[in-house]
């Protein structure tokens, strides 16, 4: 099959998106000369009107897609660096998660809303910081993260067509990351994890590069007769917690592996839901690889902090360990 | 009045509609304040007395498939009837009851998706960011609607405002942007959170013509909206208006009439109670032979009638009471 980078499999959804349904149009910053490549050359089939840029106003740039959702028109808002969306915050998390619950379900806000995010580029904290979290804290937008270029096309295609607000961001570490990408219409349903890897010792839910880090990982203890069952939730919101559960069935250990803070991450939550759900299944407490509360640190200190492969790999066998104790 | 903008004169029938919607509105208000007094309204009140006539000079010529963002000062009853919303459904809501137009979720929110008054946002000028949004909308279609954008002085305050004037000043976008300034924001002074007496001298560093009247007076209201609407029908761009207009209470039911940080003085109280924005209308309809006597009292008679019965809608329903999982159920749409 055909392979294409992830963020090449991006924009092919949104080509396919764009020429699928005239109401979908993109909006954001510097997106018609391609800052980041998924944009790249859009402009040239589509037009200034359909691959709009804006000021460096993050509101009136949010805005732009707000009410032409209320319009019934299907924007992607592209915010650049994850970290700039919380410049207009309040509009794309607060009124835009509340507003088809408190207007008593009377028209939905189907925007789909992307940046580029995560560690690798040491940019340091307010061009590295994952978001993932904080917009699924936010009731009312559906959450998720590509770890493959086949997951990317089919998640993105999924993301547009929703009718609800969606926040999907990319991992600029995996932004090359090659894989199989069909070259046909289809979609990834939100809200569906997948084993990305069957094992039967240990439970390991990562996404974007973690994702492929702990993939890595089970790789290198697989040659030590140790084998991990590696799971991406792909979507934080909604949780595919079953998927989880019947894993732990058979491995009762679990690492959660998620690049981000660890105070009030997704992370905690599905640690507290695994024990209120399935206290039952664990032979170990549920361990977590996160980023340690702090600015995430530019240049080669992000190396020493970010969750990486050694640190996945301390977490596995630290489980395994408590079992054989 | 920037005199590069033409000018427009109202007709018999204009003035008329006017005049009866000054007289609904206020009578709305005044029951809106009496039901919160009386506890028969959730959540807060933000009286308008005295503040009446620039929402129904900006919206009484609107047509159903123009955008309006309400202002919040009178939770936008007034510029929602103006514009022909029935608001039944929004006392209702008001009130806690199940035929609200937000299922009873939202107390003072509000949304007529059908009308294009689309949200209620309890973040001060969180109506500039849509409304680049219906702005861009409106234009692409090209079927000349236009977006009624109001809100008051405070809410110039914040940047988003400052992003939606220059975006819509870019794109020519088909907005009035309606600043209803009544010099106060909660006890805050315009004066000395401004750093111009207009607020719409902001228009000026976009480019963007601007037009300041006499918020007490709604013929001279409308004359400068219909102006603005006719602009931005025609594809000329957006069109800033500012009213001088007034707070005759506190900012809301509960909180103190103070300016800065000191009691609003009787004196201030009797200079803009002089200018009762339904008093100065009716005096003119009367010298100006557009109604008499008796049909004024017609016309107050049946708002009270009117009310009487939007009053009744909300008290005869049931109060909301579904459970978690029906609303759990509600967060996403299908
Ligand atoms: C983002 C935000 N900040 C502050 C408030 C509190 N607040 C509510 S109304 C108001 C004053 C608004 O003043 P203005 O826009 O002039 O309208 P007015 O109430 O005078 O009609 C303030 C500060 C709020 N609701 N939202
Ligand atoms: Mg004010």
């Amino acid at each position: 099959m055909r392979t294409l980078t992830l963020i090449d499999a991006i924009k092919e959804a949104y080509q396919e998106e764009l020429r699928r349904d005239d109401d979908v149009f993109m909006v954001g910053q510097d997106i018609r000369g391609g800052i980041f490549p998924h944009t790249k050359g859009l402009v040239e089939e589509f037009g200034s009107d359909r691959i709009l840029d804006t000021p460096i106003a993050e509101s009136g740039m949010y805005g732009v897609a707000l009410g032409a959702a209320q319009e019934g028109m299907r924007p992607i808002v592209d915010f650049m660096f994850g970290g700039f969306s919380y410049v207009t915050f309040s509009e794309c998390s607060v009124t835009t998660g509340q507003y088809h619950f408190l207007h008593g379900s009377q028209r939905a806000l189907p925007i789909t809303m992307t940046a580029g995010v995560g560690t690798g580029q040491r940019l340091a904290n307010d061009h590295a910081m994952s978001i993932h979290g904080t917009f699924a804290h936010h009731p009312g937008i559906k959450v998720a993260m590509p770890s493959t270029p086949y997951d990317a096309k089919g998640m993105f295609k999924a993301a547009i067509r929703d009718n609800n607000p969606v926040m999907i961001p990319w991992h600029m570490g995996i932004m090359m990351l090659k894989g199989e990408v069909p070259e046909e219409d289809y979609v990834v349903p939100l809200g569906v994890a997948d084993i990305k890897r069957e094992g039967t010792d240990v439970t390991v839910l990562a996404n974007s590069l973690q994702l492929q880090n702990a993939l890595k990982v089970a790789d290198k203890l697989h040659g030590e007769g140790i084998s991990c069952e590696v799971i991406d939730p792909r979507s934080f919101v909604p949780f595919d917690l079953e998927t989880v559960l019947r894993s732990l069935e058979k491995t009762n250990r679990l690492v959660v592996v998620d690049e981000d803070w660890e105070s009030g991450s997704f992370a905690n939550t599905v640690s507290a839901k695994v024990m209120e759900q399935g206290f039952d299944l664990l032979d170990a407490p549920v361990t977590r690889v996160t980023l340690p509360d702090m600015p995430v640190p530019g240049g080669y200190m992000e190396d020493y902090i970010a969750p990486n492969v050694n640190k996945i790999e301390a977490a596995i066998r630290s489980v395994l360990a408590r079992i054989a104790a | 009045m920037n005199t590069a903008l033409k000018t427009t004169t109202l007709s018999h029938e204009q003035k008329v509609k006017l005049f009866t919607n000054l007289v609904r509105g206020n009578h709305y208000d005044k029951m809106m304040y009496r039901r919160m007094m009386q506890g028969k309204l959730i959540g807060f009140y933000h009286p308008a007395e005295g503040g009446v006539a620039p929402g129904v000079g900006a919206c009484s010529f609107l047509n159903q498939d123009d955008n309006l963002n309400p202002h919040h000062r009178g939770h936008g009853i007034i510029h929602m009837i103006s514009k022909g919303v029935d608001v039944r459904t929004f006392l209702a809501e008001h009130t806690g009851k199940d035929t609200g137009c937000c299922k009873g979720r939202s107390a003072w929110h509000f949304s007529y998706p059908e009308h294009k008054v689309y949200q209620q946002s309890g973040f001060i000028g969180h109506n500039f960011a849509p409304t680049v949004g219906w702005g861009w909308a409106a234009k692409r279609r090209g079927k000349g609607q236009v977006v009624m954008n109001c809100s008051g002085d405070g809410s110039y305050g914040e940047g988003r405002a400052h992003e939606s004037l220059l975006m819509a000043q870019n794109w020519k976008l088909p907005v009035i942007f309606f600043c209803e300034n009544n010099s106060m924001a909660i006890f805050a002074s315009a004066e000395e959170m401004h750093p111009l007496p207009d607020i719409s001298s902001l228009a000026q560093g976009f480019g963007m013509p601007a037009m300041v009247v006499d918020g007490q007076d709604v013929f001279a209201v409308a004359e400068a909206a219909l102006v603005a609407i006719d602009r931005a029908r025609r594809g000329e761009g957006p069109t800033f208006v500012e009213c001088k207009t007034q707070r005759f209470k506190e900012h809301d039911i509960g909180t103190p009439d103070l300016r800065g940080w000191e009691e609003r003085s009787d004196e201030e109280h009797q200079q803009m109670r002089n200018r009762e924005p339904v008093t100065l209308a009716t005096e003119k309809v009367l010298a100006d032979d557009v109604l008499t006597q008796l049909q004024i009292e017609d016309i107050h008679e049946a708002a009270l009638r009117e009310i009487e019965e939007v009053e009744a809608f909300a008290d005869n329903s049931e109060i909301a009471n579904p459970t978690e999982e029906e609303l759990m159920a509600a967060v996403f749409a299908d």
